[in-house]
Order: C-alpha cells, then structure tokens, then sequence
C-alpha cells in the first residue's frame, strides 16, 4: 500500500490519483492538510465530471502522481 | 429551546430608586446563566475592528458572551460574524486567534467552510451521504445582524434588535470620539497589532461598572499618580487639558450606556499636552485645532472612560482603547484590550502612544493592575451566605442629574450629573444596572426598546 | 550553543553566568527590587512578547513584534524603575500586601560569549524560568517559559543588557504581571 499523502507537500499544477481511480490537477491548496481544489482530468465512474472543478478530500487522495 | 420569560423572577435585585443592587447579580450561577440567554443574544455586543480584518479571507477568532464567533471578510470584501462551531458535530472550525484561509476545516470530520459561511467540502458526499444532503441548509451559523460603524464592528443574535445606531442613540457622541481622528476625521482610527487577553477572577459586571464612570475609585490609583507614567511625565494621564473644565457623568438609563466627560469652557482653546517630546506635543496640539474647527463647540467635550451596555468599555483618549468583558463564569472575566491609534498619525506618535499604552493598560500596564486587584477580592467578598444578604450601595449624586444640560450654548446629550464640586457620582452605574434589569425581566425588544414609547427617541 | 574551542573556559564562563542568575533571582525573591534595577545597564531593553494561535506554516506570526505590537512589556530602565517604585509607595494595591514568589531558573545554555568564552565581556544565553506566586490567601499563578539573556560587563560584574521572555500561555491566566520576570 502505498503510504498517504500528506496535503502540505502537494503542489498546484501536480496531478492526482483519487479514489474511484479517476485522476485529477491541482487547482489550488487551501493549506488545511484535508482538502485540495482540483479539476479532473479523468474519471471512469463519471466521464461528465471531467474538466470541472471540485474540492477532494484527503481520504480520496490515492496517491501523488509523479512524472 | 426558548427561554421561560418569568418577568419578575428577578425584580428586587436591583432597586434604582434606593440606589441599591443585590450582591446576588454578581455571584449567582442561575443568574450568571440566565444572563447568558437574556443579555448577550439579545444586545449587541463588539467583536473587532475592521482594520484586523483589511484584505478577503482575513479572520479575527472573537466572542460574543461566552460563545467563541469568527469575524471574517469573504472572497467578496464582505464582513460576516459565525459562530465557531461545526455544524456536523460542534467541533469549533477555528482553533487559531487570526490569519487568512480561503475555508475553515474541522478537524473532526472535516466538514469545510468558505469565508462566506457555505458548507462547501463535505467527506464522503457521493457515497455516505448520496448527494442528498442539503448543503445550502448547514453552512456556519451567522450572527443575523451586524454593523461596521467607524471601523467598529458589531453584532447581535436578535433579529429583533433596533439597528445599532438606535442601540446607541444619542450616546454616539461620546462613541465617536473613540473611533474618530484626534483631528474629528470620520472613523480614522486603527487598531494596533496585538490583542491583550487575560483572565480576571470576577464577574463581568465589575469591570463594565467601572468603566462607565466611577471618578469615586482614584484612590486605587494613588500608587502610579505617585510614581507617574503620564504622556507629560507626571501622574497616569495629561490633566493640563481640563483646566477649567466642568466634569459631568453622562448616564443613557433607557440604554444602559453611560461616560465621564469633561467639558471645556465655551471660550477654551486649545493647550499643549503630551509634551515629554516636541513631534508628539506638536501632532496632538495641531489636532485639537483642526478638531475645533471642524467641530465647533463640540470641540468642548473631551471624552472620558465608559461602557455601552453590556461589556464593551473604552478610553476613547487617554489611553485610547476598548476593552471587552467577556463573562467566563460568574466569578472569572476573559478581558480583551485592543489599542487604537489615529491611521494618519506619524511613526513616531504611534510609537509613543503604544509605549504609554503598555506601561498603563492590561495586566502589566501600572494603572490598571489595581483595578484588577479591587474588583477580585470585592467579588470574592460577595460570594458568602451573609454577604449576599446585603446589598451594594449606589446612592451617591441621586436627585442631582438634569436631561437638559446646557452650558455657554451647547446642549449635552443625555442624563447629566454635573460632579465638578463633588467630584464623584453614581448616576452611570444606576443606569448600567437599572438596564440590567430591564434586559432581565423584558421578553422582547419590544419591551427592551421603552425610548420608542416615551418620545424619547433615538436622536435623545 | 556556541562551539567550545575551550572547553574549561566555557565551563568556568558558564559556572560564572549561572551564579549571576541566581543571585539576580534571589534578589527579587527577596524583594530587594532597587539591588535587582542596579542590575540592569541603563539601555536595556526588556520585552515579553504575547503569543497567539497561528496556522501551520505560519509560526513567523507567533509572537507579537518588539517595536511595533503591543507586548505584555517592552521598555527600558525608565519604566522599568517607575515599576519599582511604584511597589516601594506602599499603596501598589496589586502587590500590597506582597506576592511571594520563586523564580527556579534552569536549562542554563550560553549561547555565544564575545570576544571570547575565557575573555567574555558580553554573554548570550538561554535559559527556562519557573515563576511561582502565591499571594494573600490561596491565590497562586505559576509561569513557566523561555528566557534569552544578553548579560554585558560592567565595572567588573555582569549586567543585564537585554532580557526577551517567552510565556508558555496565549490568554494570560494570571490578573497581573506585577514581578519581574
């Protein structure tokens, strides 16, 4: 299992794995350490939700996405 | 949840026309309690000021009564007073004193809050909640009613409530020469970095009283009159000024607010003060030109400590602050000090005034460490069996006070005690506890607003 | 801490400091207030910043600002002395009758010695403070926090040049600060 991520270190412009599998960019990190603004990028439960923006919690961030 | 309005469960306690209140309304706990629901959702209460709050996504963490509240200006300029308590499960959302945050998160399930109240973030929306769960319905409970005035900003639970400036009514004379320049320039005054918060073993009324005109407690402060820490140099404050002037108790009874003031003579002028160094004497004395010409004979009145009901007491120039009373308990009091300094005044008299500032004021300030001294060990007095089956004494000045005060011209807003030959009165406490009462017997502001009926409007 | 390059020097500078700060604590526990000011150069300077709540990351914002916030104290020997003074006119109602306090000073660490730890005319240096006070009946404050020192010599003793005192409290639980810390 890979380990959790912790919000302080994700920076806007990287991308993320979600729960759901979907993947996601960083729009902005309000600094709390429990959420993210993002906007998906992909999302194979929801295409429709591609392209919005959304606020995702730290539960339902899998992992960091390195390039 | 309403309170049971029982009108005269409380009547007696205090007696305003034998000049005597019950030690019980200090020491109580049912009563401690029923002042909580009675008085501090009902009046309004000062929270901060909008200098604290200057850019979106500021926050100031305050309290009104007991209850911790967030002052915070949203993504849009605009300022809203929350109450610091999740939704979900009460967890308070801000555990810090101030900052900038685009949400407010709690911690415990984390529930998330935009700086305009919306419940914006809630975990597991899709798949524990179904997306059915109504968010427009839990965004953080605003206080309904809120006002900037001057930079002073206000709040009250009631929706009921008169606007602030009828709360207020001819008493913002006197409150204006708080949040106003030295010069009379509207509002130009802002708060200095750094809140004093400290607890004071006493009720909060101890402090409130004090503040809305006891001249009777100098003696208190015999020690720093004698050692001096005065913007001249001697005794706690520049008394040169009021050479000559009349000193008047201002009391607003029908409101609960009062103030000392002194009253220069009609052909007065101004006179240096603050002069342990040129720059500053020069600024003060430039400004009480430009006050007079801008106010005329208002110009006359020269503000002194007082409270608007309930616990919010200021200084308004000597030194200049507000302190709010915050009730802890009927024996404790969380006191918060913010200082104010006019906004256009040169460094260095910023860094003169907040020196005197320190050195006066707060736990460590010379003046008032005995205040805090009198009223801890009044109230612990207070506390007994016996001691409660006597009551506190407030005769002195009663039948002196006149409501058409007038000299060389101008007219004095509100109920005048002139106690320039006596020195002292208490006209302003019998007022304060006489609309204590009122707060505690009265069901709504219906009965709270009396001056409606009286013709004794908000212009009074 | 400063690198000990001398390591006897530095142990002899230190045994030297802590002898000081104790007889300084003595001093005001023993309510000897004008010996404590004697103490003091005639530019020191003396601050004790409040503390606020602040957001991780933001730790910067801490304290309130020497200088420019208000401070529970930031002053010098004027104020100081007037401070003094005002216990010694017998009707500091605050401190009449008097407190009875201890200061336990430890965890004692120079933190430079200038120009040198066998030669030091000036002493950086760190330390904690308790601050127990009881006073009249069974009022009691306990204070506990950091302390940095700046001691500078003088006519052959060490004198307190800057003393900065960071209280382990946001709302202050004590009525008053009416001792030195």
């Amino acid at each position: 299992m890979a380990d959790i991520v912790n919000l302080f270190e994700v920076e806007p412009g990287q991308t993320v794995r979600l729960h759901g599998d979907a993947t996601a960019e960083v729009v902005s990190n309000p600094r709390d350490g429990v959420w993210l603004f993002v906007r998906y990028l992909t999302s194979p439960d929801d295409p429709d939700q591609v392209g919005t923006e959304d606020m995702v919690f730290a539960q339902d961030v899998l992992e960091l996405v390195t390039d | 949840m309403a309170i049971t309005f029982q009108p005269s469960a409380y009547s007696g306690l205090v007696d305003h026309d034998n000049g005597m209140v019950s030690r019980e309304i200090f020491v109580n706990s049912d009563i401690y309690a029923e002042e909580q629901e009675r008085i501090f959702t009902r009046a309004w209460l000062f929270v901060g000021h909008e200098s604290q709050i200057a850019k979106p996504g500021d926050f100031f963490v305050s309290s009104m009564g007991e209850e911790s509240v967030i002052l915070c200006r949203d993504r849009q300029g605009e300022i809203h007073v929350f109450l610091n308590s999740c939704m979900h499960r009460g967890m308070k959302v801000c555990r810090y004193d101030e900052g900038n945050t685009p949400i407010f998160t709690c911690p415990y399930h984390g529930w998330s809050f935009a700086t305009d109240g919306a419940l914006v973030g809630v975990p597991f929306y899709k798949d524990a909640y179904h997306e059915e769960l109504d968010k427009s319905q839990w965004g953080l409970i605003r206080v309904p009613r809120m006002t900037n005035y001057k930079g002073g900003i206000w709040a009250t639970w009631d929706e009921n409530a008169p606007d602030f400036l009828e709360y207020i009514g001819g008493f913002r004379t006197y409150l204006d020469i708080l949040f106003d320049g030295w010069d009379g320039a509207e509002g130009g005054t802002e708060v200095i970095g750094g809140i004093e918060k400290w607890l004071v073993p006493s009720n909060w009324k101890f402090p409130a009283e004090n503040f809305i005109g006891d001249r009777y407690h100098n003696i208190s402060h015999r020690s720093v009159d004698l050692v001096g820490i005065g913007p001249s140099g001697q005794g706690r404050r520049d008394t040169r000024e009021r050479d000559g002037a009349r000193a008047l108790d201002i009391s607003f009874p029908e409101r609960g607010h009062g103030t000392i003031v002194f009253l220069r003579p009609a052909d007065a002028q101004p006179v240096p003060s603050y002069q342990n160094d040129p720059v500053i004497a020069d600024y003060f004395y430039q400004s009480e030109i430009a006050r007079k010409e801008r106010q005329g004979q208002l110009w006359r009145i020269m503000g002194g400590p007082g409270t608007i009901f309930p616990n919010m007491s200021y200084l308004p120039r000597q030194p200049r602050s507000i302190a709010v009373w915050h009730p802890r308990g009927p024996d404790q009091t969380e006191v918060w000090r913010w200082f104010l300094v006019d906004k256009s005044a040169p460094p260095e008299v910023k860094e003169f005034l907040r020196q005197y500032y320190i050195r006066y004021s707060g736990p460590s300030g010379l003046t008032e460490q005995d205040d805090m001294e009198n009223w801890n060990y009044a109230h612990a007095a207070s506390r007994g069996a016996m001691a409660r089956r006597h009551h506190y004494n407030y005769q002195m000045g009663m039948g002196y006070a006149v409501t058409d005060f007038e000299d060389g011209g101008l007219s004095i807003p509100g109920t005048v005690l002139d106690v320039t030959k006596a020195r002292a009165g208490e006209q302003n406490q019998r007022g304060f506890y006489s609309r204590w009462a009122d707060f505690m017997a009265a069901r709504d502001w219906d009965e709270l607003a009396g001056w409606r009926n009286n013709g004794n409007g908000s212009a009074c | 801490m400063v690198v000990a390059n001398d390591p006897l020097a530095m142990l002899l500078l230190k045994q030297d400091v802590e002898t000081f700060l104790y007889h300084e604590a003595n001093l005001l526990d023993d309510r000897r207030y004008e010996e404590w000011l004697a103490l003091l150069t005639d530019d020191v300077r003396y601050w004790v910043p409040m503390r606020r709540n602040v957001k991780f990351g933001e730790l910067e914002r801490e304290f309130t600002r020497e200088g420019q916030d208000i401070n529970w104290f930031d002053e010098g020997k004027d104020t100081l002395t007037r401070r003094v003074n005002q216990i010694l006119t017998g009707v500091h109602w605050a401190e009449e009758p008097l407190s009875r306090i201890s200061h336990l000073v430890t965890n004692v660490e120079i933190v430079d010695a200038t120009p040198s730890a066998s030669n030091a005319e000036g002493v950086a240096l760190r330390c904690r403070f308790i601050i127990y006070r009881n006073r009249v009946a069974t009022e009691t404050d306990i204070l506990v926090g950091r302390r940095e020192d700046t001691l500078r010599r003088e006519d052959g003793g060490w004198r307190i040049a800057q003393r900065q005192v960071f209280l382990d409290q946001n709302v202050l639980l004590a009525k008053n600060l009416t001792f030195f810390f």
